[in-house]
């Protein structure tokens, strides 16, 4: 009995939860390909770290994929697939050149991990092959997207509410602004160099 | 062999011994292909990397899972299937999914020393010598070159000097081959210890001058073994055989550049004389030349082998050294020695023993090459040095008495030299090279001859011509990456004091000759 009851509760929260969680949809423009979209956070208001690791692998001499985006407190896999030798570092978490580090050397198929705790784009560099470039874009809040190469985005399950959403784009100067999501809301942004 | 004849090649030795410009070249077109930074290959270019070593070894492409590098695939010159079906098809192949073509173009800046006219001012009253300007802007090589893989591990190179300028020019065709990579496969040998090259090609030299990344050329490499022209110490040596320029034949190599062993013997063309024939009685008359000037092919031989010295005993056997801030050239010390036997031919009209019956004698004088050389590398810290031993044998024309032409040859004094160089290089910042040289050259024929030595035919001054007992040049340089693609490099060439005797008494003179130069370049390639 307590635990059909238990059922109900958590059902009728989660379903309370949906129906004041809307989404924020638009389109990054001005710039040409893949751009990052968050949600800045909100005074007060925590998120709990995801437990999940996305990976970044090192491939045919690229990032893939180029931009991945996390919540702050997220573990990245950095993954070498290559034949040669890689090395990942980064000269600053969001431009603060404090947060500089460099992940060393590992052989083909191993990972090395990294959490990382502060907010903003991580320009990820090889020491070995400077051509190769990417991206970890750190949020702040579970509320991001990465949109697609014609800019598109969509971000699904922000709670009704104002916030502060901002674009990011690789070279580009990021652009926020004050966003009240009410259901399926849009925001456009334009970015320039 | 006549004095002026002598005279001119010594002249001619000295041109290309004081060249101050050496052929470099980077493969943009690889770049292209695999959409990759030139320093992925070079420490500053054309300085290959230990990864562009262990590129270069396996055929000019990537050592290990090759297509899944390329950005720009290869076409395919037959399927893949059709080596099934071999013999009764052509084997399948691939070309290069662009034209595998790079450019290169640079210019230099040079300014001599005051005292550079000074020998001039001792030449014989009503001679007038050949003006040397303080600064001249010199704009160098325009230079093609195209490289790559066929497929099958077959690689091809094929670099051309397409315009050049300045007197010390040796534009041309450079090195042109085909290379059958990792032929022991077929003999089932372990991988990699046996390959081919047939073609036109610097043979291995330990440290390559067609590929120097220096703007001189290190002088031993240049150093033509020309025999005394003056009559007290008759030697009958004219071999313009020079390491610095390329030879016709084939090699067959193995091991690798960047570890281990690696070994090559080649035989390539016999030509001493520097001249070659076309002659009209071989079909298409005039159509087809010859190169080699004797059927003699001169043996060249190399064996090297290298000790990786990182800590890590996984690491060494690596192309590259893992690190804690990324991978890094090998901490290593690379050993080596090479050695080049030839027989060069010295042609003459003589006369058989009868004194009457006019025929052509043909002195065949052995020489060899032989030195060792050494590579140490740390970090960003290269230094490396090359010793080197020339010596050929001297057959000098016998005149019998009462005959006007000889008859044959006797033995004299051999006409040797030594000498070598040391380089630092050093790369505080990835942009920055700072470069050390010293090169020496202790030549017999040298000393025999002097400078202007002969009074009645002397030579035009050289450029920069320090001619005499030991010649030693102090080389400091630096070089800067603009971008991976442009350099700008500088160097400043001190040569110490020299005796040179005065064209018109012979008397040795106190210091008329210390021309010191700097050289600076710009230089590009796409």
């Amino acid at each position: 009995m307590k635990r059909n009851f238990a059922a109900v509760v958590l059902m009728m929260t989660v379903l309370s939860a949906m129906a004041y969680a809307g989404s924020i949809s638009g389109k990054v423009s001005g710039v040409a390909g893949e751009s990052a979209v968050y949600v800045e956070a909100a005074a007060g208001k925590t998120y709990p770290a995801p437990t999940a690791h996305p990976t970044i692998d090192q491939k045919g001499l690229m990032f893939q994929p180029h931009i991945v985006a996390v919540q702050v407190g997220t573990t990245v896999d950095f993954l070498n697939s290559d034949t040669v030798a890689h090395n990942v570092f980064w000269t600053g978490v969001g431009g603060n050149k404090k947060l500089t580090h460099n992940l060393g050397t590992w052989p083909k198929g191993e990972k090395r991990s990294f959490k990382f705790d502060n907010p903003g784009a991580v320009p990820l560099l090889c020491n070995v092959h400077p051509e190769m470039s990417g991206y970890v874009v750190v949020s702040p809040t579970p509320y991001f997207a990465v949109t697609d190469k014609s800019g598109d985005f969509k971000i699904e399950g922000v709670p009704d509410g104002s916030y502060t959403v901002t674009a990011w784009h690789e070279g580009a100067k990021n652009q926020s602004k004050p966003v009240t999501v009410a259901g399926d809301t849009k925001a456009e942004f334009t970015l320039t160099k | 062999m006549q004095v002026r004849q002598r005279v001119y090649a010594v002249v001619l030795g000295l041109l290309m011994l004081t060249g101050f410009t050496t052929s470099s070249y980077a493969i943009p077109a690889w770049s292209r292909q695999y959409g990759t930074s030139c320093s992925t290959c070079h420490v500053d270019f054309p300085k290959l990397n230990d990864f562009g070593k262990a590129f270069k070894d396996a055929g000019f492409k990537f050592p290990k899972d090759d297509e899944s590098f390329m950005k720009i695939p290869p076409v395919l010159l037959g399927a893949p299937a059709n080596k099934d079906l071999w013999p009764h098809t052509i084997w399948p192949g691939t070309i290069p999914g662009i034209p595998a073509i790079g450019l290169r173009y640079n210019h230099f800046f040079q300014v001599v020393s005051r005292n550079r006219n000074a020998y001039n001012a001792q030449l014989p009253n009503g001679q007038v010598g050949t003006y040397i300007p303080r600064v001249d802007n010199q704009p160098g090589y325009f230079s093609i070159f195209t490289a790559g893989n066929f497929g099958s591990d077959i690689a091809f190179w094929v670099d051309d000097d397409l315009s050049v300028a300045g007197s010390n020019a040796n534009g041309g065709l450079g090195d042109a081959y085909l290379k059958f990579v990792n032929l022991g496969r077929i003999l089932k040998l372990p991988t990699d210890s046996l390959s081919l090259r047939v073609g036109q090609f610097e043979v291995d030299l330990p440290f390559s001058q067609a590929r120097s990344w220096n703007l001189s050329g290190w002088d031993i490499y240049s150093e033509a073994n020309i025999g005394a022209a003056n009559g007290l110490q008759p030697q009958n040596v004219n071999n313009g055989f020079a390491f610095s320029s390329p030879g016709q034949g084939i090699e067959i190599s193995g091991g690798h550049l960047y570890r281990g062993y690696h070994y090559s013997v080649a035989f390539i063309n016999q030509n001493t004389s520097g001249s070659s024939a076309a002659p009209a009685n071989v079909d298409p008359a005039n159509g087809v030349g010859f190169s080699s000037d004797s059927n003699f092919k001169d043996i060249y031989a190399r064996f090297s082998y290298r000790f990786n010295l990182e800590r890590d005993p996984a690491s060494r056997n690596e192309i590259q050294a893992a690190g804690a801030t990324g991978p890094h050239d090998h901490t290593s010390l690379n050993l080596g020695t090479y050695y080049l036997y030839g027989r060069s031919v010295q042609r003459a009209t003589g006369v058989r023993s009868d004194g009457l019956t006019q025929t052509v004698i043909t002195a065949r004088e052995p020489f060899y090459r032989v030195g060792g050389d050494f590579s140490f590398n740390y970090r960003a810290l290269n230094f490396f040095g090359l010793y080197m031993y020339g010596h050929d044998k001297n057959l000098v024309p016998l005149t019998p008495s009462g005959f006007i032409l000889p008859t044959g040859f006797i033995g004299g004094r051999a006409a040797t030299f030594s000498g070598g160089f040391l380089e630092a290089d050093y790369l505080p910042l990835p942009w920055l090279m700072t470069i050390m040289r010293w090169d020496r050259v202790n030549s017999t024929a040298d000393q025999i001859n002097g400078i202007g030595a002969d009074a009645g035919n002397p030579p035009p001054s050289p450029f920069f011509s320090p001619f005499s007992s030991v010649r030693n040049r102090f080389t400091p340089g630096v070089q800067f990456l603009i971008h991976a693609n442009i350099k700008t490099s500088f160097e400043y060439q001190i040569r110490p004091k020299q005796i040179v005797y005065a064209p018109g008494t012979n008397f040795a003179l106190t210091n008329p000759f210390r021309t010191n130069s700097a050289v600076a370049a710009l230089e590009f390639v796409y």
